[in-house]
């Protein structure tokens, strides 16, 4: 039991420097994150204009879902709208890295893939991009995680995962839900 | 102290008026959601319920009990009376008239866009005009505040500041650069856009404004709870402060960090680089550190109690403790809650981790843990610390309190145990139900059914916090006037360095840190503007 | 530390250096980590250059330092050619009302009627429709976004102005009110998908764009008292796929999901039942 002045100076620098401890723990286990395994946050600062998002560019209807692109790339191109997703159902390659890309014309929306790390905000204005390989076959939920207005809970899709085997890209490159 | 009880008690039973409101709320938003059908429930309803639970728990009690407890403190542990009360008077009635308006328009159904707004979605202006007069209300109380110590100051040249009234200002200032980013939000955006003077706004940049005043908000309504634990638990428990001077440097600490770290809310967003992410998530690592510094200093000042009432050995102590006493029980309570909370904050803040919490029930169960846990159950300690003195009565008998707090901390572990769980499991917020049919959702049924159960227990112990105060008033009049007295340190300071004395220092630090952190994320938005969204009024007509 | 003979100046200078030195430190090894260390390794390892990555970073280049950009494909075949704009909602705000009066007298009052009520039922009534829904449809009609014998030729003979003006006078005239005595009441399970809509299906209520004041999308228009005709025929041409000028499926991927019977109860639900 510390009681002078000096004692108790002491005790506290010593609990200071655990709590310094502590938290360079945590920084060096995020840095390592980042250095080995590319752990990033959803940044991607590129603007894009919602007012015209269905008219130019690649958010137009006809080019929206899954898509391999001619380096053998995998995209998805989504579209976050009150209140559904465009489209409802994508199709994803099991353990092949896939680039998802969202946007919005209208107001805030958001989302997340049940049981993955798939997760960003759709903000208008910008394109919001996540890179990820999905490890299990099956289908997810990818519900709206950001409120967007009264019809908010009712806005979900769903995400096929495939085996790579089942997954067969048309002549143009696409792969739907509905010609499997 | 006679001068500001009235005005002291005239905030405290607005905020718990508000509070009781938002608590019958919060379990029928539970209810909907739940596998069992609820009456009223449609999206109208649900969000406008959300909104108003939210506004109430976030805004109002909060913001009325921080200043009536400020008023209170500035009172007793200064021991001069409050400097310019009308103006607090003035202070409390333009946040009524805020409160009452945000209010009406909510229950109109004009504002149903929650309490962390959304644009490009707007509500009636009248709902950010209400809000906006609550904070202006506050600014008043920050500048009462600040006169206050000057004063004392003044009057008292290189004598430590009282530590409870030291953390008060250190609140009042934070305060002043925290509501910062709301105002400019609702001032140049929302509320231009809500009135129909402009048709679009750049939503990125309203995000960004927002997150400056989001985190800091938490330390707003969480400085009263470690004012209590610093000056208030070792003195209840009959012991002595472990270290002046910790506390001080604790709330120094939490008004440099809780400020430049709001993008930590902003992890998932687009709109805002990886680099800036980095530096903010570094800046809030160090908020762990004012919290962890608070959770030795206070367990010190505990066993010092513990052992002065002849507890002995390594645990001997915590049996010795008056564990009867509301606000020693309180205090172990807030502590147990704590380590949850604040262990769920740290994975909130590694942005790896984020990811897979982001936007789930694992953020809920986060902030609920810790406003429920640390907040709001020290609020009740408090409250029980000072009506006596407001109302110059005597509880008759500590049983029902307890019975109050030990429901409370039963409420919020079965509430929030199996949100978190939840929320690892990926279900997601702001809903107003779930499709229990699906084989993805199906197994969440019987969790969200015990969170309820929960739920209830808190509403019980809400309603009882209510009756118990309620009870007070009608009590006869005791004898002496029961005082107030905070704790001294084991060594109580003769001086302390001018660092440790006032804040001059530390608001230039704050704003350097808060020049790095948010400058260019700021300015971005006017270097390289984004496209802006039309505005989506929730308001027919322009 | 607290010595009570000590100088406070004395004693506050170590306070401010050592103060200032561990904030500026954490700060810069959080700068010096967040904006150069990591985007370098990751960038060398995704094959960006470090400036790049370094750009990146910082928020001065799209994307992100630990990943190359995906090709984009640019084809554009929207499914409308409205865009909306601040400068196009003013222009709807600030219209000639009676021009458009004018020009709807000769070309519009035959099927919609002079005051917005259309005589056949099979027709829309226009009265108090929100402009910007009587605008997207005239402008989807002459783009031929939007298909009709009669008014595909009509909104192509009108120019920006006119379509302008003759949107802002239907929009300003009185929304027709139900009449109470033959007002029917919806029944449970339609009232149920009106207001609160059906998740397992993806279906929002329709109230939540359509309701008053729900802050839907810019160009959702009021069906409160529109034609029982009119509405089942449209739901019909949506669900087929045949109409598909609502933009990104908003009102296909609705009504894909509706049964024949639902169509038929929401449009009497809208043409007749008081409410909202």
């Amino acid at each position: 039991m510390a009681s002078t002045e000096r004692e108790i100076l002491r005790t506290e620098i010593g609990w200071a420097i655990v709590v310094a401890g502590v938290v360079g723990v945590i920084m060096v286990a995020i840095v390592y994150a980042g250095l080995a395994m590319h752990i990033n946050p959803p940044s991607n600062i590129e603007h894009i204009d919602p007012k015209t998002l269905h008219l130019t560019g690649e958010f137009t209807e006809p080019n929206l879902g899954t898509k391999v692109e001619a380096n053998g790339q995998v995209t998805v191109r989504m579209v976050a709208t009150q209140f559904a997703f465009v489209p409802q159902c994508l199709v994803v390659p099991e353990g092949k890295p896939v680039t998802l890309r969202f946007s919005t014309p209208d107001v805030l929306h958001g989302i997340l893939v049940t049981g993955t790390n798939v997760n960003t905000m759709i903000v208008p204005g910008y394109v919001s991009q996540v890179h990820t390989v999905f490890r299990k076959t099956g289908d997810l939920l990818m519900p709206c995680h950001e409120y967007c207005g009264l019809g908010h809970s009712q806005m979900w899709a769903t995400v096929r995962v495939v085996p790579e085997a089942e997954f067969r890209p048309g002549a143009d490159g696409k792969v739907s839900c509905d010609a499997r | 102290m006679t001068h500001a009880r009235r005005l002291t008690l005239a905030h405290m039973w607005l905020a718990f008026a508000a509070f009781g409101v938002a608590v019958v709320l919060g379990v029928w938003q539970m209810w909907a959601r739940s596998p069992i059908p609820a009456p009223l429930h449609t999206p109208d309803n649900y969000f406008l319920a959300v909104t108003a639970h939210g506004v109430s728990m976030a805004y109002v009690l909060p913001t009325f009990v921080v200043m009536g407890f400020g008023y209170f403190v500035a009172e007793t542990a200064l021991r001069r009376p409050l400097p310019f009360p009308a103006w607090g008077w003035a202070g409390f009635w333009l946040g009524v008239a805020g409160s009452v308006l945000a209010a009406a328009t909510i229950f109109a159904g004009r504002a149903s866009v929650l309490y962390t707004f959304y644009p490009p979605l707007t509500a009636t202006p009248f709902f950010y005009i209400g809000l906006v007069l609550v904070v202006v209300g506050s600014w008043v109380w920050c500048a009462l505040m600040i006169i206050a110590m000057a004063q004392w100051k003044g009057e008292n040249p290189g004598k430590p500041v009282p530590l409870a009234m030291f953390a008060t200002v250190a609140n009042a200032v934070m305060w002043l650069w925290t509501t910062v980013g709301v105002a400019a939000e609702l001032l140049f955006q929302v509320i231009p856009a809500a009135f129909g003077w402009v048709d679009t706004l750049d939503v990125g940049l309203s995000r960004t404004l927002f997150s400056w005043t989001l985190h800091a908000i938490v330390y707003f309504w969480l400085i009263p709870s470690y004012i209590a634990f610093y000056t208030m638990a070792p003195q209840a428990a009959g012991g002595r402060l472990y270290s002046d001077t910790m506390g001080r440097l604790t709330f120094i600490l939490f008004l440099i960090y809780s400020l430049p770290v709001g993008m930590h809310h902003l992890f998932m967003d687009p709109e805002q680089s990886t680099g800036f992410k980095f530096l903010q998530m570094t800046l809030t690592a160090l908020v762990a550190a004012p919290t962890l510094l608070t959770v030795f200093t206070i367990t010190a000042s505990m066993e010092v109690a513990g052992r002065m009432r002849g507890g002995t050995g390594l645990f001997g102590w915590i049996k010795a403790l008056p564990w009867d006493r509301p606000m020693v029980l309180t205090t172990g309570l807030a502590f147990f809650m704590l380590w949850f909370g604040g262990g769920g904050g740290l994975i909130n803040m590694s942005y790896g981790m984020n990811a897979m919490v982001h936007n789930t029930s694992w953020v809920t169960a986060h902030f609920h843990l810790i406003f429920g846990g640390t907040v709001v159950i020290m609020y009740f300690a408090i409250a029980y610390a000072i009506w006596p003195t407001l109302t110059g009565r005597a509880f008759a008998s500590n049983r029902p309190l307890r019975l109050q707090l030990w429901l409370w901390f039963v409420g919020m572990m079965v509430m929030t145990l199996p949100w978190h769980y939840l929320g690892l499991q990926g279900q997601w917020r702001r809903v107003s139900e779930f499709n229990y049919a699906d084989p993805n959702i199906a197994g969440w049924g019987p969790w969200v059914v015990v969170s309820l159960l929960g739920g209830l227990v808190l509403l019980v112990s809400g309603l009882m916090f209510l009756w118990n105060l309620f009870g007070l008033h009608r009590a006869p009049l005791a004898a002496r006037l029961p005082d107030i007295r905070y704790a001294l340190a084991v060594h109580p300071p003769v001086r302390v360095p001018a660092a440790l004395n006032g804040f001059r220092m530390w608001n230039v630090v704050v704003a350097a840190l808060m020049l790095l952190a948010y400058g260019f994320p700021i300015a971005q938005f006017f270097l390289n503007s984004p496209p802006e969204a039309i505005v989506h009024r929730t308001v027919a007509g322009n | 530390m607290e010595h009570a003979d000590a100088d406070p100046k004395v004693l506050d200078q170590p306070w401010r250096i050592w103060a200032t030195a561990a904030i500026a430190s954490v700060a810069a090894a959080g700068l010096l980590l967040g904006m150069i260390v990591l985007p370098v390794v990751q960038g060398r390892n995704a094959g960006i250059s470090a400036f790049d990555a370094i750009c990146r970073a910082l928020g001065i280049q799209a994307g992100s330092p630990a990943m190359p950009q995906p090709p984009s494909a640019a084809q554009a075949i929207p499914v409308t050619q409205v865009a909306w704009s601040a400068e196009l909602i003013r222009d709807l705000e600030q219209a000639d009302r009676r021009n458009g009066e004018a020009i709807a007298s000769q070309t519009c009052f035959a099927c919609h009627g002079e005051r917005g009520f259309a005589p056949d039922n099979r027709n829309p009534n226009l009265a108090g429709q929100s402009a910007l829904a009587i605008y997207k449809q005239l402008h989807d009609y002459r783009s031929d976004s939007r298909f009709n014998d009669q008014m595909t030729p009509i909104a192509k003979a009108l120019d920006d102005r006119q379509l302008i003006d003759v949107t802002a006078y239907y929009a300003y005239l009185t929304t027709g009110a139900i009449d109470p005595t033959t007002a029917q009441v919806g029944d449970e399970e339609i009232v149920r998908l009106v207001e609160r809509g059906d998740q397992s299906r993806n279906l929002p209520a329709c109230s939540s764009c359509h309701g008053r004041r729900a802050g839907g999308p810019t160009e959702t228009p009021s069906l409160v008292g529109q034609n029982e005709g009119y509405l089942i025929a449209q739901l019909q041409l949506y669900r087929s796929g045949e109409r598909k000028n609502d933009i990104y499926h908003r009102m296909r991927s609705v009504a894909r999901q509706l049964t024949d019977r639902e169509i038929a109860r929401l449009a009497r639900y809208y043409s007749t039942t008081l409410r909202q």
